[in-house]
């Protein structure tokens, strides 16, 4: 199963990823291993098969609409991010 | 914005913001206006690492309802899906949303003007963060992360610009009278993309689709599906091709701005959500919301113009939603003619006066008021000064306390006009009565208005004038 430089630079972009071109060789090969192995699947008709949302047959799990504490406070969830400016998370221009 | 050459069609995509205490999948609390930025984001609104999202079950209730205020069909099988993306507003890299399997199914809006706008479906998603650009950086607010949002997506039925206008002010007022939102534009509760296309009329194909993204008034819609029409028709009589396309609306400039070509658009990788397991609704939970459901615009709209009110004074008192539940309370207890004396203080008084903060009189003060016009007493320019000040006591108290009382009592209306009549001042006018000058008889009914500080009833004062005279 063959990727394309085009696609392989497209799936990067998508991922927000920078790579240099020997790691977009390395992963093109370990991409289109993985595929020609999942690829296998495409034999099992699932013509009329439900997509699975769910493994354990769970349904219905919902909570109140009660605030939570959840016992971790804005500084300490912010010292998690890289830059911080005026109490808010900092990252490059994306405009 | 007449051009028989050509027709445009719109469609609209809606997002409402649904008034829960807490997110759709995090406890964090909802309502951020007075909040610091990040105040309100939690570990799950942060996309951590192992954070499992749970349903708010409010939100499914409140979907519900909108989805029965847009007289659509609720899917008691919904699930969620991920959507992916990378940008700084969504820290997880995905949104959860419902792709194949919403909440709503179809559903139609009837416009005022008699139109009709059909739901495709509405589903319910999480919003994204806020960011705010400054010099080179970026600064990212979580506190809007995960705020449960409904998005409607119509059919494209419209085909003006104020059809286009109409059907977001319906949409708004559903949302407001449902109790699914506060709907308040200023603080961003609602959004609107609006998708326009211009063909020749009759054409078997539409045109090319351009969307106008993130519209948060109905001003900006109407604006933005004109400038677009013109833009459009410009292009396609100049022979210029052009591709599908994202715009955004510029309100300083008053036009649309190419954002990014749908070629390159963004591949979403959707797949199923696996933290959050699939919805079942039972059979009688649909029932339980319709019977919950509060009195809605339209039901009111109909109920207003058959008791006689025009249209016009209809739609100020739907844009008002208290004053409107109000309204709909004192139809029910009362006939049509005082019911529209009411619709005339709240339209051309109260809202007037600005005082919506305060109180809005309750159906019992309103009638005794409206009683005592009828009866009277009050004078209707006395009583609309009373209808104001009523949030300190009964009509009556606060007419006696304003000395606004008509007084009609005969024996003290006589003794008053025979003062009058005795004064220096009306004696040319008694002479021009008795002489058959009626026109002196409106003069000599101001000097007792005035003897009695405009407390006269001045119906019975001219007729115990002309007995006396």
């Amino acid at each position: 199963m063959k990727i394309s430089d085009k696609e392989m630079t497209h799936l990067a972009e998508l991922s927000g990823l920078t790579l240099t071109k020997t790691e977009m060789t390395n992963l093109q090969q370990d991409l289109e291993r993985i595929l020609e192995y999942v690829s296998q699947l495409n034999e099992v008709d699932t013509e009329g098969v439900e997509p699975t949302y769910q493994t354990f047959d769970l349904e219905n799990v919902t909570r109140a609409d009660v605030p939570i504490d959840y016992g971790v406070t804005k500084e300490q969830l912010l010292a998690l991010a890289p830059e911080v400016k005026d109490g808010m998370i900092a990252v490059g221009g994306v405009l | 914005m007449k051009n028989n050459k050509y027709e445009m069609t719109i469609g609209i995509e809606c997002h409402v913001q649904l008034a829960t205490a807490t997110k759709l999948f995090s406890g964090a609390k909802n309502d951020s206006r007075e909040a610091v930025p990040n105040e309100n984001a939690s570990p799950i609104d942060w996309g951590l690492p192992g954070m499992l999202p749970v349903l708010n079950e409010r939100a499914v209730e409140l979907a519900a309802r909108l989805g029965l205020a847009l007289d659509a069909k609720i899917n008691l099988a919904s699930r969620f899906d991920r959507k992916h993306y990378f940008y700084p507003d969504l820290p997880s890299g995905f949104q959860r949303t419902q792709l194949y399997e919403p909440i709503i199914g179809e559903g139609l809006v009837e416009l005022p003007s008699g139109g009709k706008v059909r739901v495709e479906h509405a589903h319910l998603e999480e919003d994204a963060g806020k960011l705010t650009h400054v010099g080179e950086k970026t600064l990212v607010d979580l506190n809007r992360a995960g705020t449960p949002l409904v998005e409607i997506v119509s059919m494209p039925d419209m085909h003006s610009a104020r059809e286009a206008r109409e059907y977001c002010q319906e949409l708004q007022k559903l949302a407001i009278y449902s109790g699914a939102s506060d709907a308040d534009l200023y603080h961003g509760n609602m959004r609107f993309d609006v998708n326009i296309s211009v063909a020749e009329p009759g054409a078997k194909k539409l045109g090319t689709r351009v969307e106008v993204k993130n519209i948060n008034s109905f001003k900006a819609v109407e604006r933005a599906v004109e400038y677009e029409f013109k833009r459009q028709v410009g292009l396609i009589e100049k022979g210029e091709k052009f591709g599908q396309e994202t715009r955004g609306w510029d309100e300083n400039k008053q036009k649309t701005v190419s954002q990014r070509s749908k070629e390159e658009a963004m591949d979403y990788r959707y797949m199923p959500e696996p933290d959050v397991p699939p919805v079942r609704l039972a059979e009688g939970f649909v029932d339980g919301v319709r019977a919950e459901m509060p009195v809605l615009h339209t039901v009111l709209r109909h109920e207003f113009l058959k008791i006689g009110l025009g249209e016009a004074v209809v739609e100020t008192l739907l844009d008002n939603h208290g004053l409107a539940l109000r309204m709909h309370e004192v139809v029910g207890e009362t006939d049509a003619k005082t019911a529209k004396r009411v619709a005339d203080w709240f339209s051309s008084v109260w809202l007037a006066a600005e005082v919506t903060s305060t109180e809005i009189p309750s159906v019992a003060q309103l009638l005794e008021l409206a009683e005592m016009v009828a009866a009277g007493e009050l004078s209707s320019t006395a009583a609309k000064e009373v209808l104001l000040k009523m949030s300190v006591g009964s009509p009556r108290a606060v007419a006696e306390k304003l000395q606004l009382l008509q007084v009609s009592d005969e024996g003290a209306l006589e003794e008053m006009v025979e003062r009058v009549l005795a004064l220096p001042a009306a004696a040319k006018a008694v002479a021009d009565v008795k002489a058959g000058e009626m026109k002196a008889l409106g003069f000599l009914v101001g000097l007792v208005m005035k003897e009695s500080k405009g407390q006269a009833n001045p119906g019975k004062v001219q007729g115990i004038i002309k007995s006396k005279v």
